[in-house]
């Protein structure tokens, strides 16, 4: 029997980006809207067990309160066993425990900060990420109903293989030597001193950067890398940027509408593996978009690039590859 | 972000100093000293003190009923206050207010409020003095969950929105509208959601981390002296004592009071401080020792006040 | 002087003040390039543009309570609420906001601003649309209310409520609104709290206020051709009240009618009857008589709405029940 994980964020979408750029603000009834949505599109594929995250919003009870009573579900939704602590952990914790649950898929609504988290703990399962945050690179930008269907064929195994499902880059963060975070996307070095309001906006204060992957197409730090020398999602290699005078100027989207000329010194690809050593301290460093670790005076840190990142479902290959196998025919949808 | 050594050490001093204000109204309320009722605001200092270290003398504010950290964020001298609390003629409003009716016009305090909620299209209004006079100058509304249900704010929000008008809208959300959780006062939980209904930003911070207020509330400041128009700011944080001195408290679950106590704003600079060599313990403890001493100061200065003349209450209502 | 509608009248004061004044700004519901639901401030946004005569939406707590906060911050707004009937939604504004922030400060606070509103039936608004509900406001000490019953009077208190450092109920009566008169230009000022003898008479006195007013001169008209002389005298202001001059002119003449539209129950002319008895009792010759609305809603057919009404013929039955 195929059971989907649902971690939707409540907090995604909120922060100060809203403020200095122009980040929409995503509510939470838009996410109950999705996740609605997605839950039709698992029952359509056979699905019959969903756990979910508990969140202070309730999305999913919610989504599952304004079901209209003729798309009665015949799913069985249940949230994880959890404790909740109304902070960023909480993505993480329900991650280990859909893991541990043996889910075979895991549906992520929020950016790129919220699969940080979930990255830290879904193991192989593969993952679904759904966009609903500010800096979405990591996930895609799909309907909450295709969202569903995707997770549905991929979670049964029955429809697709493991083609759909791709590999991702990953970024370790180590400072004085131990592992202390990671990131999916982009480690950003900043001459700072606090944490604060956690999001980077500001290309000013940006020193060096390690990404994982970079397109013209991609909004954030990344999209620095994108507009320099483009690194692919599935390249075996990084890039590594480094800021200041006396190279060239580009212009790059760093957060939503916002797209500022940034001042780029050198940059060097980066092979899997291999161990960048952050040059400045003190610094805060930013992961996926939020600063989260502060480097003080005397403190040393490194990242290091490997490519044991979560699993990622392609949701148009997977989704071809189902209906190729007859998945969408009436007579043959059987439970799964 | 740019936080200077000696803005930070102001911002703690103005958070020990609300802190130490609350702490001794309780204590005082306690022994039966003050007439009425008082709200305290211990556990919110983040906000009011993040918010307002954004302002100059001339940008506004309205505060609430539990308006006591505002004022003192806002430069409130707390010797009137002190005597406004204990009902004397030296006391801000010569002992006609009392703690919820507190205001300084010349620092751009446009009073505390009895009436939850009233100060959103008071703020509104003081923004379009602003921006009618051209002035540069912002108003900050403080309020908090329970007021973000009023009319007032729909209203408030739309108007300011509509005009452009330099208001930031500060949602102190500390869960609890009086005994009432937010779970049941609203189907929303992030009061920031709110702010698409009027096309203008909303963010929501940790309300127990001064930085981060700083940060946001300078950012919604700039934007309104810019004429980018209203922001509207969540802090989510707690209050430490109840809806008012002498609440029981029943609706609050003790491991959430634990919990929250441990997120205190106060201790959480002061690590920070600590870490970043901005003080020393022995620093710190001599900011609180001082601070300790201006309200003792502010407390002899009430009960030294004469009280008012019963005829007194004659005067104030009508300006000539 | 010049002839002029009791609403050009009260525009007039506006304009006057407006030129004077750049602190002096108007909004409300419609006010601006319409005019305002009954024309009081048409020509008035092509003449200040759209900075100084505002439309709002619709939000009568907003106008009010950000008039509220504008008068604390230096200005000297002119909040129009399209008619009394819709105050209740703004009340807090003006009961626990605008009357009390000066006392509660301690003196500290300034909150010039002007709350203008229409008021009266007579037109088959039936009950949201009709009521007088000035008693309201006067039980609220830290307002001012103002009820001009003619267009000269209208005038001269729209200027001295907009100089007024308090905030200032101006109650305008929808019939009142065409009716003609002499008006002075310029700067012509009429103080708060000063009443006005609109006829002099020796038997009885009426005093009446807004649309009642003129019911009451033309009352005293009639009444004359019997031979009782009545004196009219206009409070016009409700709150500063002129009980001196109320009382001397009962002292004159010995009979006190108290004409209003409102309801009878609490409405302002128990208040005076309350003051005459309580400081001109031996003056009075008969008992006090007041005309006023019954205390049901206000009905909408118009033979009803006549029905409910104070009218001439119910004062002139009043005045000779005295005698």
């Amino acid at each position: 029997m195929a059971v989907v994980g649902i971690i939707a964020n409540p907090a995604s979408g909120k922060d100060i980006r809203r403020l200095v750029a122009y980040g929409t603000v995503f509510d939470n009834q838009e996410k109950v809207n999705i996740v609605r949505r997605v839950l039709l599109g698992l029952a359509a594929t056979g699905v019959r067990q969903v756990v979910y995250m508990p969140d202070y919003y309730g999305i999913v009870p919610k989504a599952l309160d304004g079901l209209s009573s003729q798309h009665h579900l015949s799913l069985e939704v249940n949230p994880v066993d959890m404790e909740l602590t109304g902070t960023q952990i909480d993505s993480y914790k329900a991650a280990v425990e859909m893991n541990r649950l043996g889910v075979g898929c895991m549906i992520i609504l929020g950016g790129d900060g919220t699969n940080r988290m979930v990255a830290k703990g879904c193991g192989e399962v593969p993952l679904v990420p759904v966009s609903t945050g500010t800096n979405n690179v990591f996930p895609e930008m799909v309907e909450g109903t295709i969202a569903g269907l995707a997770a549905g064929v991929v979670a049964g195994g029955r429809y697709c293989g493991s083609l759909a499902v791709h590999p991702t880059k990953k970024i370790h963060i180590y400072k004085n030597g131990a592992p202390v975070d990671i990131a999916l996307i982009d480690a950003v070095v900043l001459k700072d001193t606090f944490i604060g309001s956690r999001a980077v906006w500001d290309a000013g204060r940006i020193r060096q950067v390690l990404v994982t992957q970079g397109e013209p197409h991609n909004i954030g730090i990344s999209s620095i890398a994108g507009n320099l020398e483009p690194v692919g999602i599935q390249e075996r290699r990084g890039l590594v940027v480094e800021f200041g005078e006396g190279g060239i100027t580009l212009k790059a989207p760093i957060a939503p509408g916002l797209i500022q000329p940034v001042k780029v010194r050198s940059h060097r690809t980066v092979e899997i593996e291999e161990v960048v050593s952050v040059a400045e301290v003190p610094c805060v460093i930013a992961l996926d978009g939020e600063r989260e670790v502060e480097v003080k005076e005397g403190d040393t840190a490194s990242f290091r690039l490997t490519f044991d990142g979560p699993r990622v479902v392609d949701i148009k290959l997977a989704l071809r590859e189902a209906v190729a196998r007859g998945y969408s025919r009436e007579e043959q949808v059987t439970r799964l | 972000m740019e936080l200077t050594k000696e803005k930070l050490l102001d911002m703690y001093k103005t958070m020990v100093r609300i802190r130490t204000f609350e702490m001794k109204a309780a204590e005082l309320f306690a022994a039966g000293k003050l007439p009425g009722f008082v709200h305290l605001y211990a556990g919110e200092e983040a906000v009011a003190t993040g918010v307002c270290a954004n302002l100059t003398d001339k940008d506004y504010i309205t505060s609430t009923h539990r308006g006591h950290g505002h004022l003192i964020a806002k430069g409130g001298k707390i010797d009137l206050m002190m005597a406004e609390l204990f009902g004397r003629t030296t006391g801000y409003c010569k002992g006609k207010g009392g703690s919820m009716h507190i205001a300084d016009v010349d620092l751009g305090i446009l009073g505390a409020n009895g009436i939850v909620g009233a100060g959103q299209p008071i703020a509104t209004g003081a923004g379009f003095a602003c921006k009618y006079k051209k002035t540069n100058n912002v108003a900050v509304c403080f309020f908090g969950d329970g007021a973000s249900n009023r009319g007032t704010f729909h209203e408030s929000l739309n108007m300011a929105s509509i005009w452009k008008l330099p208001v930031i809208f500060v949602a102190e959300n500390n869960m609890y509208g009086i005994s009432n959780y937010q779970k049941n006062h609203m189907n929303v939980t992030d009061i920031a959601d709110r702010a698409a209904a009027y096309g203008i930003p909303g963010v929501t911070v940790d309300g127990n981390d001064v930085i981060a207020v700083y940060e946001a509330a300078a950012e919604a400041v700039a934007r309104a002296r810019k004429g980018d128009g209203p922001s509207l700011i969540e802090c989510k944080t707690w209050r430490h004592r109840g809806h008012f001195e002498g609440d029981p408290q029943v609706y609050k679950k003790p491991e959430e009071q634990e919990a929250w106590l441990k997120k205190d704003p106060i201790p959480r600079l002061e690590a920070k401080l600590i870490e970043l060599k901005y003080a020393s313990q022995a620093d710190l403890d001599a900011i609180k020792a001082d601070v300790q001493a201006e309200v003792e100061a502010a407390v002899r200065f009430a009960e030294s006040s004469p009280l008012p003349n019963p005829d007194d209450v004659f005067t104030d209502v009508y300006a000539d | 002087m010049a002839q002029m509608t009791y609403a050009e009248a009260i525009r007039d004061g506006m304009r006057v003040e407006m030129k004077r004044d750049p602190n002096v700004y108007i909004y409300g519901e419609d006010v601006g390039i319409f005019g305002g639901c009954f024309g009081v401030t048409a020509g008035l946004y092509q003449e200040f543009g759209p900075e100084r005569v505002i439309d709002t939406p619709i939000s009568e707590t907003a106008i009010v309570g950000s008039a509220v906060g504008a008068a604390a911050a230096g200005l000297r707004p002119i909040a129009e609420v399209m008619f009394v009937d819709f105050m209740g939604v703004c009340m807090d504004e003006l009961l626990n906001q605008a009357a009390k922030m000066r006392y509660m400060f301690g003196g500290k606070a300034r909150l010039p601003m002007v709350v203008r509103t229409p008021c009266g039936a007579g037109m088959s608004a039936a009950a949201q649309h009709s009521q007088s509900l000035e008693a309201w406001f006067t039980h609220i000490p830290g307002l001012k209310v103002v009820m001009p019953g003619e267009p000269a009077d209208a005038k001269g208190l729209m200027i001295a409520a907009i100089r007024d450092d308090n905030p200032v109920i101006y109650i305008e009566h929808k019939q009142l609104l065409n009716m003609a008169g002499e008006v002075p230009e310029g700067e012509y000022v009429v103080p708060l709290g000063k009443a006005d003898i609109k006829r002099e008479g020796s038997d009885v006195t009426i005093v009446a206020w807004s649309w009642m007013l003129q019911k009451a001169l033309a009352a005293a008209e009639e009444l004359a051709k019997e031979g009782i002389s009545a004196e009219v005298l206009d409070p016009r202001t409700l709150v500063p009240l002129d009980k001196e001059a109320i009382l001397k002119s009962v002292g004159k003449t010995g009979r006190l009618v108290i004409v209003h539209e409102a309801v009878r129950t609490s409405g302002f002319g128990g208040e005076i009857a309350a003051i005459v008895a309580e400081e001109g009792f031996d003056l009075l010759d008969a008992p006090i008589k007041r005309v006023t609305a019954p205390d049901t809603p206000i009905p909408f057919s118009p033979v009803l709405e006549n029905a409910y009404l104070p009218s001439e013929e119910k004062i002139i039955k009043a005045v000779k029940e005295l005698f």
